[in-house]
């Protein structure tokens, strides 16, 4: 099953970062999927984002771990522990190559965990390799969410 | 004390007398010395009917000293003897004075044919007046002033400043007063054994000054005898007793209580005793405290008979009362004076504690424990062991009787927990096994929890103690009564009773240990107390590391990230055509880059200082070989070798952080490298081993040290300290194939980590060697 069968995804990006989440914006172009980016500043915002989506659509989340307010671990931990949200996968976004936080996202249970890189093009790709891997070659869930 | 006492004595059913009976050593302690039958036969007595002044006994010497054998004034009125005025004088007396068993001066009889005048003294008791007669010593010449002499006595005792010179003060006076040889001040200690604890003497006399006696050398019936008379004259130690006639008072058939009379006959083991001393004559007065018998004067004459006229004696007795008094406001005073030293002391070695910051100091400094409370040793159990001074038990011995002390239940009291004994082997059997050193104990808890303590020992008395006589030489010397009835006898006895015994622990050596407790508790506390803020500190810091490490590796790269990314998209911009532009925003993206690796380094090393450590035994061989193939990039760069002369040994160290050294000393040996043939040599020089170790600190040279040396471009000697330094470049930022100049810093923690050092060597233009040792062997 290829992205072009599936109803179009909806992307929710955590992220503080005007530059960093123009740089998602400009990855989800050039990786070409026909995504609908939401943004959230804060984590909480985040969760209530992600609630407020219909559960028709397969939905993905990429997390900036620190964000002002409630912070995206406890925007995680929300998530992961939502039997509503269990299963939208969360793919992690940091500067930290810090093992606390690398652990402490796993075990919350994030799908992937990733550090930004600082130069522009290599950040761009990171970007580009997880949507392309997130929204071509991995089936997200639909089910429970999906029924009418 | 002896199994003979238990059979009757041979005048259980008859009155006693000592010229009689006698005594002997074994059964001293139940001689009815109050009731002697006999008087000293120096003076003569007339026991009286109260009611009607009627003769019912007289001493068997009263045809000598009154012109009338003892029988012809039986039954007679007492004017027989002393003629009708001296009766009227008499009766009028006892009408008014309180005589009462309190001998007072009547008058005095004069002399008559070759009897010298006499002193007659009168008390009552038990129904009788008791009338004694003795020679008045008075001379010509007159009197002394004996008020005047005791008033200025009192005034001189007054200004002592401790009891010993109290003790010493009054043996002069004392000496003074009677013109005996010798004046003692005889301290009884706890366990009834004598001390001389003051002495004053004719200068030829040697002193006995403290010298100790044992219990059985003052019985206690004399004892008993002292709590009620203030005075007790011997005048002639080898003279004759008169017999009472008769024996028994024919009203009541009691014999005569004698205890208030001067003429009591003495316990002929007393004057046997004395005898042995070489003592002509004795003049003793008591110390009382309270009820209690503190000790004696003992006043000991060696030049024949001394008769002390009542006048004297009755300055003896009140001087007596005055230093009993007094001896106890002296007392009070050396209590303070010993508490205040034991404070002092005592604070002293807290303070020292204090200072060090050990406890060690209380038994390893000047002062220490044994400083404070007089003692023979002391031991102090902290931080899992002994510590110990002066003559203590061994540690196995101590350890022991630690166990034993953590369950004595003095140790439950919250206000005062402490152990005092000055017989342990009583309360703790094995303590016999170090009695010499410890028979007396005095044990305070530092922690309930960690069982800490501190120890006062003290030896056994026999270990400390000045015999007097001479004990073992002469156990008895044979007397006239035969070998049993010598005082020295009774030694071994004594010496079985004060076995394992100490000198007893003052009160005010009890509340000194309770305080010093309570102070080195608190230097205690606030020790881990101050640990623990340490900790908390450490612990903190720790922590803001680990924040600024997190600032340094988000916050601050987030708005990196952003410019960098800002400069790239402008550089993409095709409109952006003039070169001066483009080459500004390449420099822009060029120092965020080196922007984004100084703050990887900076958060490295606040890893390499914090993260723990994983040593094992480790092949440096395996190490190396790693490392060289981790800087190949660098070997890329042209023509270069990497020598091992000699197989590197096996070293403890944390395997990753250790190559992590090698991998900085050879990439910098490579970078900082002109040479058409870069070379680069890794090895070691064994401790041993016969080596010029250029450079190398103190302590390291007895260890493995380890270098890498190049024929790079050298460091000049004034920059070696500098290399060190975090982000500190000696070359331009992009020579040398740049870097962030943290590589060295990180190797000298890491270094530091496994307790080595690491330093340099090098030739500017020639080379340079890198040396470093790991000392993590040892904490295997």
């Amino acid at each position: 099953m290829s992205w072009t069968e599936q109803s179009p995804v909806t992307l929710v990006v955590i992220e503080d970062s005007d530059e960093d989440f123009d740089t998602v914006q400009e990855a989800v172009k050039r990786a070409g999927f026909p995504a609908e980016v939401l943004r959230a500043a804060t984590g909480v915002d985040g969760v209530t984002v992600l609630r407020a989506q219909a559960p028709t659509s397969p939905t993905l989340v990429l997390m900036d771990l620190n964000t002002p307010g409630t912070d995206g671990r406890e925007a995680l931990a929300l998530i992961k522990s939502d039997p509503a949200l269990r299963s939208v996968p969360v793919v992690v976004f940091s500067t930290s190559f810090n093992q606390r936080d690398i652990g402490f996202c796993y075990a919350a249970g994030a799908n992937a965990y990733h550090v930004k890189p600082v130069r522009y093009p290599e950040h761009l790709a990171v970007l580009i390799d997880v949507l392309t891997y997130w929204l071509s070659r991995v089936v997200l869930p639909v089910g429970e969410r999906s029924r009418p | 004390m002896n199994p003979t006492t238990d059979a009757p004595p041979p005048w259980a059913n008859q009155p006693y007398s000592i010229k009689r009976h006698g005594v002997n050593i074994t059964n001293c302690d139940s001689e009815p010395v109050q009731t002697p039958g006999c008087v000293q036969a120096h003076g003569a007595m007339l026991v009286l009917r109260h009611t009607d002044l009627t003769i019912l006994q007289a001493s068997e010497n009263t045809d000598r000293l009154l012109g009338h054998p003892a029988e012809t004034l039986l039954n007679k009125p007492v004017r027989t003897a002393i003629g009708p005025d001296g009766e009227a004088s008499l009766k009028a007396f006892l009408a008014i004075e309180p005589t009462d068993r309190n001998p007072l001066y009547v008058f005095s009889l004069p002399a008559r044919n070759d009897v010298p005048p006499l002193d007659v003294t009168a008390h009552t008791i038990d129904g009788v007046a008791v009338v004694e007669f003795e020679a008045t010593g008075r001379t010509v010449a007159g009197e002394p002033d004996y008020y005047a002499l005791v008033k200025k006595t009192v005034a001189r005792l007054q200004t002592a400043q401790s009891l010993r010179e109290f003790c010493d003060l009054t043996a002069d006076e004392f000496r003074t007063l009677t013109g005996l040889d010798r004046v003692m001040i005889y301290k009884f200690h706890a366990d009834g054994h004598g001390e001389v604890f003051a002495e004053s003497r004719r200068a030829d006399l040697s002193p006995w000054l403290g010298l100790h006696y044992p219990a059985g050398d003052f019985p206690q019936p004399a004892r008993e005898v002292f709590k009620q008379i203030w005075v007790r004259p011997t005048p002639d130690v080898s003279g004759d007793l008169a017999e009472l006639v008769p024996l028994a008072n024919p009203d009541t058939g009691q014999p005569l209580t004698m205890t208030h009379c001067a003429l009591r006959g003495a316990s002929v083991m007393y004057t046997e005793y004395l005898k042995n001393m070489k003592v002509t004559a004795g003049l003793t007065m008591p110390i009382r405290r309270g009820g209690e018998l503190w000790g004696l004067i003992a006043c000991h004459h060696y030049a024949g008979p001394k008769h002390v006229p009542y006048q004297v004696r009755a300055a003896c007795e009140f001087l007596a009362q005055v230093v009993s008094l007094q001896y106890q406001a002296a007392e009070d005073r050396e209590h303070l004076a010993y508490r205040l030293k034991l404070d002092g002391t005592h604070q002293q070695l807290v303070a020292q504690a204090t200072r060090e910051d050990s406890l060690a100091a209380l038994t390893g400094g000047t002062p220490n424990l044994t400083d404070g409370i007089s003692a023979g040793g002391a031991a102090l159990y902290h931080q899992g062991r002994w510590w110990r001074v002066g003559n203590t038990p061994t540690e196995a011995e101590l350890e022991a009787l630690g166990e034993w002390l953590n369950d004595r239940p003095e140790f439950a009291s919250a206000t005062r927990p402490l152990y005092a004994t000055d017989a342990l082997t009583q309360d703790y059997p094995p303590a016999a096994a170090f009695a010499d050193v410890a028979s007396g104990l005095l044990a305070v808890p530092l922690s309930r929890v960690n069982q800490d303590w501190i120890l006062w020992f003290r030896p056994e008395t026999t270990q400390t103690v000045n015999w007097g006589g001479n004990p073992h030489e002469k156990p008895m010397v044979p007397g006239p009564h035969g070998p049993r009835l010598t005082p020295r006898a009774s030694f071994e006895l004594f010496q079985e009773s004060v076995r394992g015994r100490s000198l007893p622990w003052l009160t005010v050596e009890l509340d000194a240990a309770a305080r010093l407790r309570m102070l080195v508790m608190e230097v205690v506390v606030s020790r881990a107390q101050r640990l623990a803020d340490l900790n908390a500190n450490l612990k903190e810091s720790n922590e803001e590391l680990d924040a600024f490490a997190y600032v340094a590796s988000h916050d601050l790269k987030e708005p990196l990230r952003g410019i960098h990314k800002y400069a790239h998209q402008l550089l993409e911009d095709a409109t952006i055509t003039d070169k001066e532009q483009r080459r500004k925003l390449d420099g822009l993206m060029r120092l965020t880059v080196r922007m984004d690796s100084l703050l990887d380094s900076l958060l490295h090393f606040s890893r390499v200082g914090r993260a723990a450590l994983q040593t094992e035994d480790t092949d440096l061989n395996e190490l190396v070989n790693e490392s060289i193939e981790m800087v190949d990039a660098r070997r890329a760069e042209g023509p270069t070798e990497i020598a091992v002369p000699r197989p590197l040994p096996h070293a403890r160290c944390d395997r990753v952080r250790c190559r992590e050294i090698f991998v900085n000393l050879l990439s910098n040996a490579l970078k900082y490298n002109d040479k058409a043939q870069k070379r680069v040599e890794v090895g070691f020089v064994a401790p041993r081993e016969v080596h010029p170790r250029p450079g190398c600190p103190t302590g390291s040279a007895d260890l493995t040290i380890y270098y890498v040396r190049d024929n790079g471009i050298g460091i000049p000697a004034r920059h070696f300290e500098q290399v060190f330094k975090m982000f500190k470049r000696l070359h331009g930022r992009d020579e040398y194939g740049g870097g962030t100049g943290a590589g060295l810093t990180i190797v000298q923690k890491l270094v530091e980590r496994h307790h080595g050092r690491v330093w340099l060597d090098s030739t500017p233009g020639e080379g340079t060697t890198f040396y470093f040792t790991l000392a993590t062997q040892e904490e295997a």
